[in-house]
């Protein structure tokens, strides 16, 4: 059987999994000392809560999963000789990759009649998960491991992310933004866009002062480097700011028409721990990133 | 002409190696470059490479048990990453030369090379531009050089070339060395051990053992971390752990999955097994939830836990080392005019190298701008005087330096000097064309100020009673009010302030915080479009600053 994995960094919920098929791999974060991962240790993801926190002080660590965990996942169907295949975040963010390949190789070694593939969304959240629902669609279509390996080859570079951020502090402190100042702290009412480039880095493309600006850039992307867009979703995240996300949500409607499927989501409490809260963020289908 | 190595000699050029460093050792310390942690290099490899010379002897002489008896005393000993890496050289080589009574040139060569790669495998993150890339560079070179007519001397006088040709490159490969003008400190530490012990091979006498060996309290200064300081380097830990076959299987233990754990919980991770021994030196946040995760696998050997913030806070950086290069300057410096301890702090995390205190209360002189000057190591220096007053004196102090291209941004208000410097990008960008910006980013910015009133007097059609809060905007008055918070949200009026994008309140240190949050309520209500911020500036005189953009 061919079933396909993701994981939680890319925010696909339980729920939302279930509607396409996934199996779901939870990605942990750590609050002093206690690592939790999401949806295996909680059922439902209390955002406000868990971004009060942030607010309040708390910077949340995230940390590799083990390759026995992933051995967990994967083995009952290496076991079974099914077909793979593990939609995942960015590997240019992450070491957790290297747990996973030795996890593979070891029961590739046990189970030589399985066949495992993954597939690099080259991003994190919504960047990911507007791919990771796309394949979805095309699982549920009935097309092969191969045929959309073959369609991500080409597809993934289409799929662009704008973001912008609230308090430096976060993205400082995880150090996986490249583009600011050295010396750059935090910015009061200044907010700085980024965005991930083809290589799966996020990268910061300058400033905005205000909110207003700031989520003006933001439609000005989409309307810019948007391809196709109507034809695809667009998602739109948020750090816990859902006023600003329906706001967007409304300035892209007004642009380019009622009838664009749009879902808003909430950044998962992994990613949310280097980006912090108040960061929101779109993601629509794009000429090539570069 | 030596050309064999044996135990004894071995074991000698080991103590060399370790007097040498200790009397350079203050050296190599001074090298730390500030936010590189483990603030004592010097200390940390010297305490490593000593407790391998100072290994118990155990009455085995051939040159495989005594290179095998030195680096397990250095696994017992290593500290700092560093020491840890040097520890693994020391591992590396002891293997390579396992079994053999004495080594030619060629297979200590080979046990050299051994030791490099064993000093890789150990590191989670090799990062080069270290001591890793110093002792590899060297291995190499000095190997390919072996001939015929080599002798111990000349092959270590070979390493010892290229030793420093590689640690003279170092800032080459890493942006902090280049940044602090220094060369890396664990590579000089093992330029000195390497001196060290070709002084033994060429019969220099070694004192080792004649002095006591350091203490590992150092005087730190407790002071130096405070109930207000914000933990940003975490804790360098250090411990040995043994495997118990009681909580693992030990046959089964993967020396790298544990990493991979240890590495979730922190950075500047070193590790490696060494029998049933697990040696770890990780910079975490959390030590107690490395120790707790650790625990599971073994029990501890040794354990050393360090506030790096202490290390770093006595780190002084000094540039006495003879292979230093010149200190790198910045492109662009930024000094800025501000007093109240929230807007000092506000423009250093805009990223003010200095900030000079003054303002309307207390306009700085020019001597204090020079002052501010010659901290800075910058090609072109950014001046923001924030007032009217102060911009004069900015100016004559750039007239007065010559050591660099002073700017001065005309900015009349904190206002205008934190929106200018908010929104300035330097990427890239040429003295003028930076100059030009920042101007031009403080032209858009309104500043209004609420201030008690001295006198009572009549001022721009606005009646004015001593003891009452006026808010005024550049020179006009435009409230007055006996309530501090009602004249800002007048002043906010006659100013449109919804008009802007957004409105920033600073609390000065005459304003109640329960006045602050009021006034900033009222305003949230008020002004529903724009973004309303509110920070405590702690500024004198100005009981609230507003800031419109």
């Amino acid at each position: 059987m061919f079933v396909i994995f993701t994981d939680t960094d890319t925010d696909m919920t339980p729920e939302n999994a279930e509607r396409f098929g996934y199996h779901l791999i939870s990605m942990p974060y750590s609050i002093d000392g206690k690592t939790i991962y999401p949806y295996e240790d909680f059922t439902e993801f209390k955002s406000k809560e868990f971004y009060d926190m942030l607010r309040a002080g708390t910077i949340p660590t995230t940390s590799a999963i083990s390759k026995e965990k992933y051995t967990e996942y994967f083995e009952p169907y290496f076991k079974n000789g099914d077909e793979i295949l593990y939609v995942h975040f960015s590997e240019a963010m992450t070491m957790t990759f290297t747990n996973m390949r030795a996890a593979v190789a070891e029961l590739q070694e046990k189970y030589p009649a399985a066949k495992f593939h993954t597939i690099d969304t080259k991003g994190i959240t919504i960047a990911s998960l507007i791919i990771a629902e796309e394949i979805g669609d095309l699982y549920k279509a009935g097309k092969s491991a191969e045929e959309i390996i073959e369609w991500a080859k080409d597809q993934v570079d289409c799929f662009s992310i704008y973001m912008f951020a609230d308090d430096l502090k976060f993205f400082k402190r995880s150090g996986r933004v490249s583009g600011f100042s050295a010396a750059m702290g935090t910015l009061i009412g200044v907010r700085p866009i980024i965005h991930i480039n083809a290589e799966g880095k996020m990268v910061s493309i300058g400033k905005e002062r205000g909110k207003k600006n700031a989520l003006n850039r933001l439609l000005s992307y989409v309307v810019e480097k948007g391809d196709d867009v109507k034809n695809h979703r667009i998602l739109i995240a948020h750090s816990d700011d859902e006023e600003d996300a329906l706001a967007l949500a409304d300035m892209v409607r007004e642009k380019f028409g009622d009838d664009v499927r749009i879902e808003i989501i909430v950044a998962n409490p992994t990613a949310g721990s280097h980006c912090g809260p108040n960061c929101l963020g779109i993601s629509f289908h794009s000429q090539r990133r570069v | 002409m030596d050309r064999i190595i044996d135990g004894a000699l071995f074991e000698n050029m080991v103590k060399g190696g370790a007097e040498n460093l200790y009397v350079n050792k203050s050296i190599v310390n001074d090298l730390n470059v500030f936010p590189i942690p483990d603030g004592d290099t010097g200390d940390n490899m010297y305490m490593t490479i000593d407790s391998g010379a100072s290994a118990p002897d155990d009455g085995k002489g051939d040159l495989g048990s005594v290179s095998a008896r030195i680096a397990h005393g250095m696994l017992l000993g290593a500290r700092g990453n560093s020491g840890v890496i040097l520890s693994r050289i020391f591992a590396g080589i002891a293997a390579g030369l396992k079994d053999t009574e004495n080594a030619d040139i060629q297979t200590f060569g080979h046990a050299l090379e051994k030791g490099s790669e064993e000093a890789y495998s150990a590191v989670s993150v090799p990062v080069e531009g270290t001591i890793l890339t110093v002792f590899r560079d060297a291995v190499s070179y000095a190997g390919g050089r072996i001939n015929g007519n080599s002798t111990l001397d000349s092959y270590f006088m070979d390493l010892m070339n290229e030793l420093q040709r590689s640690l003279e490159r170092t800032p080459e490969l890493l942006d902090v060395l280049k940044e602090a003008g220094v060369v890396d400190s664990g590579g000089a530490g093992l330029v000195y051990i390497v001196e060290g012990m070709k002084n033994a091979i060429d019969g220099v006498e070694i004192k080792h053992g004649e002095r006591p060996v350091q203490s590992a309290a150092k005087s730190v200064n407790v002071d130096t971390f405070t109930s207000d300081s914000v933990l940003e380097f975490g804790y360098c830990t250090e411990f040995l752990l043994r495997l118990q076959s009681s909580k693992i299987n030990i046959d089964e233990f993967d020396i790298e999955s544990f990493t991979e754990l240890v590495r979730s919980m922190g950075d500047s991770v070193v590790s490696f097994l060494d029998g049933t021994i697990v040696k770890v030196h990780v910079h975490t946040m959390h030590p107690g939830e490395v120790l707790n995760e650790c625990q599971k696998y073994g029990e501890f050997l040794t354990l050393k836990i360090e506030n790096m913030m202490l290390q770093h806070n006595e780190t002084v950086i000094e540039n006495r080392f003879e292979f230093k290069k010149e200190q790198v300057r910045k492109k662009f410096g930024v000094v800025a005019v501000a007093s109240g301890d929230g807007l000092v702090e506000m423009f250093r995390s805009l990223g003010a190298d200095q900030v000079v205190d003054g303002g309307q209360s207390m306009n700085p002189a020019s001597g204090d701008f020079i002052k501010a000057f010659e901290q800075i190591n910058a090609e072109t220096i950014l001046v923001f005087p924030n007032n009217g007053n102060v911009i004069l004196a900015a100016a004559q102090a750039a007239g007065m330096y010559d050591k660099a291209d002073i700017r001065v941004i005309p900015t009349k208000t904190v206002g205008e000097g934190y929106s200018a410097l908010s929104m300035l990008d330097t990427e890239g960008k040429t003295a003028d064309e930076v100059q030009e910006e920042a101007t031009e980013y403080a032209a858009g910015v309104v500043t209004g100020f609420v201030s008690k009133a001295g006198r009572t007097t009549e001022m721009d059609g606005v009646s004015i009673v001593a003891g009452d809060y006026i808010g005024f905007s550049d020179d006009v008055v435009y409230s007055d009010s006996p309530d501090k918070a009602k004249a800002a949200e007048i002043l906010c009026d006659r100013l449109d302030a919804g008009s802007y994008d957004v409105i920033l309140l600073l609390a000065g240190g005459g304003a109640a915080r329960e006045e602050t949050e009021n006034l900033y309520a009222a305003l949230r209500d008020k002004y529903r479009d724009s973004e309303i911020i509110m920070r405590d500036g702690g500024q004198p005189l100005h009981d609230f600053i507003l800031v419109l953009e």
